[in-house]
Protein backbone atom coordinates (compact mmCIF):
# COMPACT_ATOMS: atom_id res chain seq x y z
CA UNK A 1 0.00 0.00 0.00
CA UNK A 2 2.58 2.49 1.09
CA UNK A 3 4.98 1.39 -1.57
CA UNK A 4 2.50 2.06 -4.32
CA UNK A 5 1.66 5.42 -2.81
CA UNK A 6 5.35 6.20 -2.69
CA UNK A 7 5.87 5.39 -6.34
CA UNK A 8 2.87 7.43 -7.38
CA UNK A 9 4.13 10.31 -5.27
CA UNK A 10 7.48 10.19 -7.03
CA UNK A 11 5.76 10.10 -10.40
CA UNK A 12 3.62 13.05 -9.39
CA UNK A 13 6.67 14.99 -8.27
CA UNK A 14 8.42 14.30 -11.55
CA UNK A 15 5.36 15.44 -13.42
CA UNK A 16 5.14 18.49 -11.21
CA UNK A 17 8.71 19.49 -11.91
CA UNK A 18 8.59 19.25 -15.66
CA UNK A 19 4.96 18.94 -16.66
CA UNK A 20 3.61 22.48 -16.37
CA UNK A 21 6.47 23.87 -18.41
CA UNK A 22 5.81 21.39 -21.17
CA UNK A 23 2.09 22.05 -21.15
CA UNK A 24 2.72 25.78 -21.30
CA UNK A 25 5.03 25.46 -24.23
CA UNK A 26 2.56 23.20 -25.94
CA UNK A 27 5.12 20.89 -27.48
CA UNK A 28 2.93 17.92 -28.21
CA UNK A 29 5.67 15.45 -29.02
CA UNK A 30 7.60 16.22 -25.85
CA UNK A 31 4.46 15.87 -23.74
CA UNK A 32 3.71 12.50 -25.27
CA UNK A 33 7.14 11.03 -24.83
CA UNK A 34 7.51 12.47 -21.36
CA UNK A 35 4.18 10.99 -20.31
CA UNK A 36 4.82 7.62 -21.90
CA UNK A 37 8.19 7.34 -20.22
CA UNK A 38 6.72 8.43 -16.93
CA UNK A 39 3.98 5.83 -17.20
CA UNK A 40 6.49 3.11 -18.00
CA UNK A 41 8.51 4.19 -15.01
CA UNK A 42 5.51 4.24 -12.72
CA UNK A 43 4.39 0.82 -13.92
CA UNK A 44 7.81 -0.67 -13.37
CA UNK A 45 8.04 1.02 -10.01
CA UNK A 46 4.78 -0.43 -8.83
CA UNK A 47 5.82 -3.87 -10.04
CA UNK A 48 9.08 -3.50 -8.16
CA UNK A 49 7.40 -2.46 -4.94
CA UNK A 50 4.92 -5.29 -5.16
CA UNK A 51 7.88 -7.64 -5.51
CA UNK A 52 6.69 -8.92 -8.83
CA UNK A 53 9.49 -10.79 -10.55
CA UNK A 54 10.69 -8.54 -13.31
CA UNK A 55 13.01 -9.87 -15.99
CA UNK A 56 16.40 -8.23 -15.97
CA UNK A 57 16.90 -5.82 -18.87
CA UNK A 58 19.97 -7.73 -19.85
CA UNK A 59 18.11 -11.00 -20.21
CA UNK A 60 17.30 -10.49 -23.80
CA UNK A 61 20.74 -9.12 -24.57
CA UNK A 62 22.05 -12.43 -23.33
CA UNK A 63 19.49 -14.29 -25.43
CA UNK A 64 20.53 -12.30 -28.49
CA UNK A 65 24.24 -12.73 -28.09
CA UNK A 66 24.03 -16.36 -27.13
CA UNK A 67 23.99 -17.08 -30.83
CA UNK A 68 27.69 -16.31 -30.99
CA UNK B 1 20.90 20.44 -29.80
CA UNK B 2 21.30 23.69 -27.98
CA UNK B 3 24.69 25.13 -28.57
CA UNK B 4 26.72 23.88 -25.68
CA UNK B 5 30.40 24.24 -26.08
CA UNK B 6 33.09 22.70 -24.01
CA UNK B 7 36.81 23.18 -24.33
CA UNK B 8 39.18 20.56 -25.67
CA UNK B 9 40.76 20.34 -22.25
CA UNK B 10 37.43 19.55 -20.65
CA UNK B 11 36.76 16.94 -23.30
CA UNK B 12 40.13 15.31 -22.70
CA UNK B 13 39.49 15.21 -18.98
CA UNK B 14 36.12 13.62 -19.62
CA UNK B 15 37.79 10.96 -21.76
CA UNK B 16 40.34 10.32 -19.02
CA UNK B 17 37.72 10.00 -16.31
CA UNK B 18 35.57 7.87 -18.55
CA UNK B 19 38.44 5.52 -19.37
CA UNK B 20 39.41 5.13 -15.73
CA UNK B 21 35.75 4.83 -14.77
CA UNK B 22 34.87 1.47 -13.41
CA UNK B 23 37.99 -0.07 -14.89
CA UNK B 24 40.14 1.07 -12.05
CA UNK B 25 38.12 -0.96 -9.59
CA UNK B 26 37.23 -4.06 -11.51
CA UNK B 27 39.81 -4.51 -14.22
CA UNK B 28 42.78 -5.86 -12.27
CA UNK B 29 40.96 -9.03 -11.21
CA UNK B 30 39.97 -10.65 -14.51
CA UNK B 31 43.23 -9.57 -16.13
CA UNK B 32 45.31 -11.01 -13.33
CA UNK B 33 43.27 -14.18 -13.57
CA UNK B 34 44.17 -14.73 -17.20
CA UNK B 35 47.57 -13.13 -17.57
CA UNK B 36 48.73 -13.67 -14.01
CA UNK B 37 51.85 -11.71 -13.16
CA UNK B 38 52.17 -10.49 -16.74
CA UNK B 39 49.00 -8.48 -16.33
CA UNK B 40 50.97 -5.30 -16.82
CA UNK B 41 51.92 -6.39 -20.32
CA UNK B 42 48.25 -6.92 -21.09
CA UNK B 43 47.56 -3.45 -19.79
CA UNK B 44 50.10 -1.96 -22.17
CA UNK B 45 48.63 -3.88 -25.08
CA UNK B 46 45.18 -2.82 -24.04
CA UNK B 47 46.21 0.82 -24.04
CA UNK B 48 47.72 0.41 -27.49
CA UNK B 49 44.54 -1.10 -28.86
CA UNK B 50 42.58 1.63 -27.18
CA UNK B 51 44.61 4.27 -28.99
CA UNK B 52 43.84 2.55 -32.29
CA UNK B 53 40.16 2.74 -31.45
CA UNK B 54 40.51 6.42 -30.73
CA UNK B 55 41.96 6.94 -34.18
CA UNK B 56 38.87 5.25 -35.57
CA UNK B 57 36.53 7.46 -33.56
CA UNK B 58 38.33 10.65 -34.40
CA UNK B 59 38.37 9.73 -38.09
CA UNK B 60 34.61 9.40 -37.91
CA UNK B 61 34.30 12.56 -35.88
CA UNK B 62 36.34 14.65 -38.25
CA UNK B 63 34.40 13.41 -41.29
CA UNK B 64 31.20 14.73 -39.81
CA UNK B 65 31.93 17.49 -37.36
CA UNK B 66 28.83 18.88 -35.80
CA UNK B 67 27.03 15.54 -35.88
CA UNK B 68 26.57 13.24 -32.96
CA UNK B 69 26.73 9.49 -33.36
CA UNK B 70 22.96 9.23 -33.54
CA UNK B 71 22.82 11.86 -36.27
CA UNK B 72 25.61 10.12 -38.13
CA UNK B 73 23.66 6.88 -38.03
CA UNK B 74 20.70 8.52 -39.64
CA UNK B 75 22.74 10.36 -42.21
CA UNK B 76 24.79 7.38 -43.29
CA UNK B 77 22.44 4.46 -42.87
CA UNK B 78 19.21 6.07 -43.87
CA UNK B 79 16.41 7.35 -41.73
CA UNK B 80 14.84 4.13 -40.49
CA UNK B 81 17.84 1.83 -40.26
CA UNK B 82 19.75 4.68 -38.68
CA UNK B 83 17.07 5.15 -36.06
CA UNK B 84 16.94 1.46 -35.26
CA UNK B 85 20.69 1.19 -34.95
CA UNK B 86 20.70 4.28 -32.78
CA UNK B 87 18.07 2.76 -30.55
CA UNK B 88 20.36 -0.21 -30.08
CA UNK B 89 23.23 2.05 -29.13
CA UNK B 90 21.04 4.09 -26.81
CA UNK B 91 19.78 0.98 -25.12
CA UNK B 92 23.40 0.02 -24.57
CA UNK B 93 24.24 3.41 -23.08
CA UNK B 94 21.12 3.49 -20.94
CA UNK B 95 21.46 -0.06 -19.61
CA UNK B 96 25.13 0.45 -18.86
CA UNK B 97 24.44 3.64 -16.93
CA UNK B 98 21.85 1.71 -14.96
CA UNK B 99 24.37 -1.01 -14.38
CA UNK B 100 26.87 1.51 -13.08
CA UNK B 101 24.22 2.74 -10.69
CA UNK B 102 23.85 -0.83 -9.50
CA UNK B 103 27.60 -1.07 -9.26
CA UNK B 104 28.02 2.04 -7.15
CA UNK B 105 25.21 0.96 -4.85
CA UNK B 106 26.63 -2.53 -4.60
CA UNK B 107 30.15 -1.31 -3.89
CA UNK B 108 28.99 1.04 -1.18
CA UNK B 109 26.62 -1.48 0.29
CA UNK B 110 29.17 -4.24 0.54
CA UNK B 111 32.29 -2.33 1.42
CA UNK B 112 31.38 0.84 3.23
CA UNK B 113 27.78 1.05 4.34
CA UNK B 114 26.47 -2.49 4.67
CA UNK B 115 23.48 -1.57 6.80
CA UNK B 116 21.92 0.85 4.37
CA UNK B 117 19.12 -0.50 2.18
CA UNK B 118 20.27 -0.80 -1.39
CA UNK B 119 17.40 1.07 -3.07
CA UNK B 120 18.06 4.16 -1.03
CA UNK B 121 21.73 4.20 -2.01
CA UNK B 122 20.83 3.82 -5.67
CA UNK B 123 18.22 6.54 -5.48
CA UNK B 124 20.62 8.88 -3.73
CA UNK B 125 23.19 8.47 -6.44
CA UNK B 126 20.62 8.66 -9.17
CA UNK B 127 19.47 12.02 -7.83
CA UNK B 128 22.97 13.42 -8.14
CA UNK B 129 23.29 11.86 -11.58
CA UNK B 130 20.07 13.49 -12.72
CA UNK B 131 21.09 16.82 -11.27
CA UNK B 132 24.33 16.69 -13.19
CA UNK B 133 22.71 15.79 -16.48
CA UNK B 134 19.88 18.28 -16.13
CA UNK B 135 22.31 21.09 -15.43
CA UNK B 136 23.89 20.27 -18.73
CA UNK B 137 27.12 19.34 -20.40
CA UNK B 138 28.93 22.60 -19.75
CA UNK B 139 28.30 22.25 -16.06
CA UNK B 140 29.45 18.72 -15.65
CA UNK B 141 32.42 19.27 -17.91
CA UNK B 142 33.47 22.07 -15.65
CA UNK B 143 32.88 19.85 -12.64
CA UNK B 144 35.16 17.26 -14.23
CA UNK B 145 37.83 19.90 -14.66
CA UNK B 146 37.60 20.80 -11.01
CA UNK B 147 37.43 17.28 -9.64
CA UNK B 148 40.17 15.87 -11.80
CA UNK B 149 43.08 17.33 -9.77
CA UNK B 150 41.45 15.87 -6.68
CA UNK B 151 41.47 12.47 -8.34
CA UNK B 152 45.12 12.85 -9.20
CA UNK B 153 45.91 13.79 -5.64
CA UNK B 154 44.04 10.85 -4.15
CA UNK B 155 45.61 8.53 -6.67
CA UNK B 156 49.09 9.77 -5.80
CA UNK B 157 48.39 9.30 -2.11
CA UNK B 158 47.48 5.70 -2.76
CA UNK B 159 50.47 5.06 -4.99
CA UNK B 160 53.08 6.74 -2.83
CA UNK B 161 52.02 5.06 0.35
CA UNK B 162 51.61 1.62 -1.11
CA UNK B 163 55.07 1.52 -2.67
CA UNK B 164 56.75 0.35 0.56
CA UNK B 165 54.60 -2.77 0.41
CA UNK B 166 55.88 -3.87 -2.96
CA UNK B 167 57.35 -7.31 -3.18
CA UNK B 168 59.20 -7.52 -6.45
CA UNK B 169 59.14 -11.30 -6.29
CA UNK B 170 55.48 -11.11 -7.23
CA UNK B 171 56.42 -10.11 -10.75
CA UNK B 172 58.39 -13.22 -11.44
CA UNK B 173 58.52 -15.35 -13.42
CA UNK B 174 58.01 -12.89 -16.23
CA UNK B 175 56.51 -13.61 -19.63
CA UNK B 176 55.27 -16.84 -18.28
CA UNK B 177 51.61 -16.56 -19.08
CA UNK B 178 51.76 -17.28 -22.76
CA UNK B 179 51.02 -14.92 -25.61
CA UNK B 180 47.39 -15.91 -26.12
CA UNK B 181 46.52 -15.27 -22.53
CA UNK B 182 48.28 -11.94 -22.48
CA UNK B 183 46.53 -10.85 -25.65
CA UNK B 184 43.17 -12.05 -24.42
CA UNK B 185 43.59 -10.12 -21.21
CA UNK B 186 44.67 -7.11 -23.22
CA UNK B 187 41.47 -7.27 -25.24
CA UNK B 188 39.49 -7.47 -22.04
CA UNK B 189 41.25 -4.34 -20.87
CA UNK B 190 40.37 -2.49 -24.04
CA UNK B 191 36.78 -3.65 -24.01
CA UNK B 192 36.20 -2.20 -20.57
CA UNK B 193 38.37 0.88 -20.75
CA UNK B 194 38.25 2.08 -24.33
CA UNK B 195 35.50 0.50 -26.37
CA UNK B 196 32.70 2.32 -24.54
CA UNK B 197 34.43 5.63 -25.31
CA UNK B 198 32.34 5.53 -28.48
CA UNK B 199 29.70 7.16 -26.29
CA UNK B 200 31.85 10.26 -26.32
CA UNK B 201 30.92 10.56 -29.99
CA UNK B 202 27.59 11.82 -28.75
CA UNK B 203 29.44 14.71 -27.17
CA UNK B 204 32.66 15.15 -29.06
CA UNK B 205 32.26 16.43 -32.56
CA UNK B 206 29.32 18.61 -31.69
CA UNK B 207 30.23 20.36 -28.56
CA UNK B 208 33.88 21.03 -28.75
CA UNK B 209 34.93 24.46 -29.83
CA UNK B 210 37.92 23.20 -31.80
CA UNK B 211 36.78 20.08 -33.64
CA UNK B 212 40.04 19.48 -35.41
CA UNK B 213 41.81 18.85 -32.12
CA UNK B 214 39.49 16.02 -31.26
CA UNK B 215 41.90 13.32 -32.25
CA UNK B 216 44.50 14.63 -29.87
CA UNK B 217 41.92 14.76 -27.10
CA UNK B 218 40.75 11.19 -27.62
CA UNK B 219 44.28 9.80 -27.81
CA UNK B 220 45.69 11.82 -24.91
CA UNK B 221 42.69 10.95 -22.83
CA UNK B 222 43.14 7.25 -23.49
CA UNK B 223 46.86 7.40 -22.83
CA UNK B 224 46.55 9.26 -19.56
CA UNK B 225 43.63 7.17 -18.38
CA UNK B 226 45.60 4.13 -19.47
CA UNK B 227 48.56 5.19 -17.38
CA UNK B 228 46.38 5.38 -14.30
CA UNK B 229 45.04 1.90 -14.99
CA UNK B 230 48.47 0.52 -15.79
CA UNK B 231 49.83 1.78 -12.49
CA UNK B 232 46.94 0.26 -10.59
CA UNK B 233 47.32 -3.09 -12.32
CA UNK B 234 51.02 -3.28 -11.81
CA UNK B 235 50.69 -2.25 -8.18
CA UNK B 236 48.04 -4.81 -7.42
CA UNK B 237 50.23 -7.54 -8.85
CA UNK B 238 53.35 -6.26 -7.10
CA UNK B 239 51.77 -5.81 -3.72
CA UNK B 240 49.03 -8.39 -3.57
CA UNK B 241 50.31 -10.98 -5.98
CA UNK B 242 48.54 -12.20 -9.07
CA UNK B 243 46.57 -15.01 -7.43
CA UNK B 244 45.16 -12.90 -4.66
CA UNK B 245 44.32 -10.10 -7.06
CA UNK B 246 42.44 -12.48 -9.31
CA UNK B 247 40.25 -13.53 -6.43
CA UNK B 248 39.15 -10.11 -5.27
CA UNK B 249 36.09 -8.30 -6.44
CA UNK B 250 37.75 -4.92 -6.00
CA UNK B 251 41.52 -5.40 -5.95
CA UNK B 252 42.43 -1.73 -5.89
CA UNK B 253 40.23 -1.26 -2.85
CA UNK B 254 42.12 -4.04 -1.10
CA UNK B 255 45.27 -2.24 -2.16
CA UNK B 256 44.12 0.88 -0.39
CA UNK B 257 43.37 -1.13 2.72
CA UNK B 258 46.95 -2.34 2.74
CA UNK B 259 48.44 1.10 3.15
CA UNK B 260 50.06 1.19 6.49
CA UNK B 261 52.70 3.83 7.10
CA UNK B 262 54.30 3.33 10.44
CA UNK B 263 51.04 1.99 11.88
CA UNK B 264 49.89 5.55 11.78
CA UNK B 265 48.53 6.24 8.33
CA UNK B 266 46.04 3.45 7.96
CA UNK B 267 42.54 2.72 6.70
CA UNK B 268 42.71 5.31 3.99
CA UNK B 269 40.51 3.25 1.73
CA UNK B 270 37.44 5.42 2.27
CA UNK B 271 39.35 8.48 1.14
CA UNK B 272 40.58 6.72 -1.94
CA UNK B 273 37.05 5.47 -2.54
CA UNK B 274 36.16 9.09 -3.15
CA UNK B 275 38.32 9.02 -6.23
CA UNK B 276 36.58 5.93 -7.52
CA UNK B 277 33.17 7.34 -6.91
CA UNK B 278 34.15 10.39 -8.91
CA UNK B 279 35.42 8.37 -11.87
CA UNK B 280 32.42 6.06 -11.82
CA UNK B 281 30.17 9.07 -11.65
CA UNK B 282 31.51 10.68 -14.74
CA UNK B 283 31.30 7.46 -16.64
CA UNK B 284 27.70 7.06 -15.53
CA UNK B 285 26.90 10.64 -16.47
CA UNK B 286 28.36 10.32 -19.91
CA UNK B 287 26.45 7.11 -20.63
CA UNK B 288 23.25 8.60 -19.33
CA UNK B 289 23.77 11.89 -21.11
CA UNK B 290 24.40 10.01 -24.38
CA UNK B 291 21.22 8.02 -23.90
CA UNK B 292 19.03 11.01 -23.12
CA UNK B 293 20.43 13.26 -25.84
CA UNK B 294 20.25 10.36 -28.27
CA UNK B 295 16.59 9.71 -27.55
CA UNK B 296 15.88 13.40 -27.95
CA UNK B 297 17.60 13.37 -31.32
CA UNK B 298 15.80 10.29 -32.56
CA UNK B 299 12.43 11.84 -31.85
CA UNK B 300 13.60 15.25 -32.96
CA UNK B 301 12.95 16.88 -29.60
CA UNK B 302 14.63 20.18 -29.08
CA UNK B 303 15.41 20.07 -25.40
CA UNK B 304 16.58 16.82 -23.91
CA UNK B 305 16.14 18.12 -20.39
CA UNK B 306 12.49 17.28 -20.13
CA UNK B 307 13.32 13.61 -20.64
CA UNK B 308 15.93 13.35 -17.91
CA UNK B 309 13.63 12.76 -14.98
CA UNK B 310 11.31 10.08 -16.35
CA UNK B 311 14.25 8.24 -17.85
CA UNK B 312 16.05 8.58 -14.57
CA UNK B 313 13.12 7.00 -12.82
CA UNK B 314 13.31 4.04 -15.18
CA UNK B 315 17.10 3.90 -14.81
CA UNK B 316 16.86 3.57 -11.05
CA UNK B 317 14.32 0.79 -11.30
CA UNK B 318 16.46 -0.97 -13.87
CA UNK B 319 19.45 -0.66 -11.58
CA UNK B 320 17.55 -2.53 -8.92
CA UNK B 321 16.46 -5.38 -11.16
CA UNK B 322 19.37 -5.63 -13.52
CA UNK B 323 21.39 -8.16 -11.54
CA UNK B 324 19.62 -10.34 -9.02
CA UNK B 325 22.95 -11.39 -7.60
CA UNK B 326 26.66 -10.94 -7.97
CA UNK B 327 27.12 -14.13 -9.97
CA UNK B 328 24.71 -12.91 -12.59
CA UNK B 329 26.62 -9.65 -12.76
CA UNK B 330 29.96 -11.35 -13.20
CA UNK B 331 28.55 -13.73 -15.80
CA UNK B 332 27.02 -10.90 -17.79
CA UNK B 333 30.12 -8.73 -17.62
CA UNK B 334 32.49 -11.45 -18.65
CA UNK B 335 30.46 -13.22 -21.24
CA UNK B 336 28.07 -10.78 -22.86
CA UNK B 337 29.06 -7.23 -22.15
CA UNK B 338 32.29 -7.22 -24.21
CA UNK B 339 30.36 -8.37 -27.29
CA UNK B 340 27.52 -5.98 -26.68
CA UNK B 341 29.94 -3.08 -26.22
CA UNK B 342 32.01 -4.06 -29.23
CA UNK B 343 28.96 -4.06 -31.48
CA UNK B 344 28.64 -0.34 -30.92
CA UNK B 345 32.21 0.47 -30.04
CA UNK B 346 34.02 -1.33 -32.82
CA UNK B 347 31.62 -2.68 -35.38
CA UNK B 348 29.34 0.31 -35.72
CA UNK B 349 32.07 2.96 -36.14
CA UNK B 350 33.83 0.76 -38.69
CA UNK B 351 30.59 0.29 -40.57
CA UNK B 352 29.91 4.02 -40.55
CA UNK B 353 33.40 4.79 -41.78
CA UNK B 354 33.11 2.27 -44.60
CA UNK B 355 29.73 3.64 -45.62
CA UNK B 356 31.04 7.18 -45.55
CA UNK B 357 34.03 6.22 -47.74
CA UNK B 358 31.70 4.58 -50.18
CA UNK B 359 29.40 7.59 -50.26
CA UNK B 360 32.28 9.98 -50.81
CA UNK B 361 33.47 7.85 -53.66
CA UNK B 362 30.03 7.87 -55.26
CA UNK B 363 29.80 11.60 -54.84
CA UNK B 364 33.27 11.98 -56.33
CA UNK B 365 32.30 9.94 -59.40
CA UNK B 366 29.17 12.00 -59.82
CA UNK B 367 31.13 15.22 -59.84
CA UNK B 368 33.75 13.98 -62.28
Amino acid sequence: MWGILGIITVAAIIFGIDGPKLIQQGHKKEMWIFSILLCIGTGLGIALVRRIDLPSPVDWIEALYRIF
Amino acid sequence: MDNVKISIRQFTILVILFTIGTAILIIPAPIALIAKQDAWISALMGIGMGVLLMLLYSALGSQYPGLTLVEMNERLLGKWIGKIVSLGFLYFAFITSSELLYFVGDFLATQIMPDSPLPSLNVLFAVILLMGVRLGLEVFARAAEILFPLCILLFLILVIFIVPEIDIKNMKPMFNAGATNIIQAGMMFTSVASVPVVSMLMIGPVCVNEPQKIRKAFVMGTLIGGIFLFIVIILTVLVLGADFTARQAYPSYVLAKRVNVGHFLQRIEAIVAIMWIITIYFRMMIYYYSAVVGIAQIFKIKDYRSLTLPLGFIAVIFSLIIHPNEAHSIHYNERYWPMFASTFGIFLPLLLLVVSFYRNKMAGKGNA
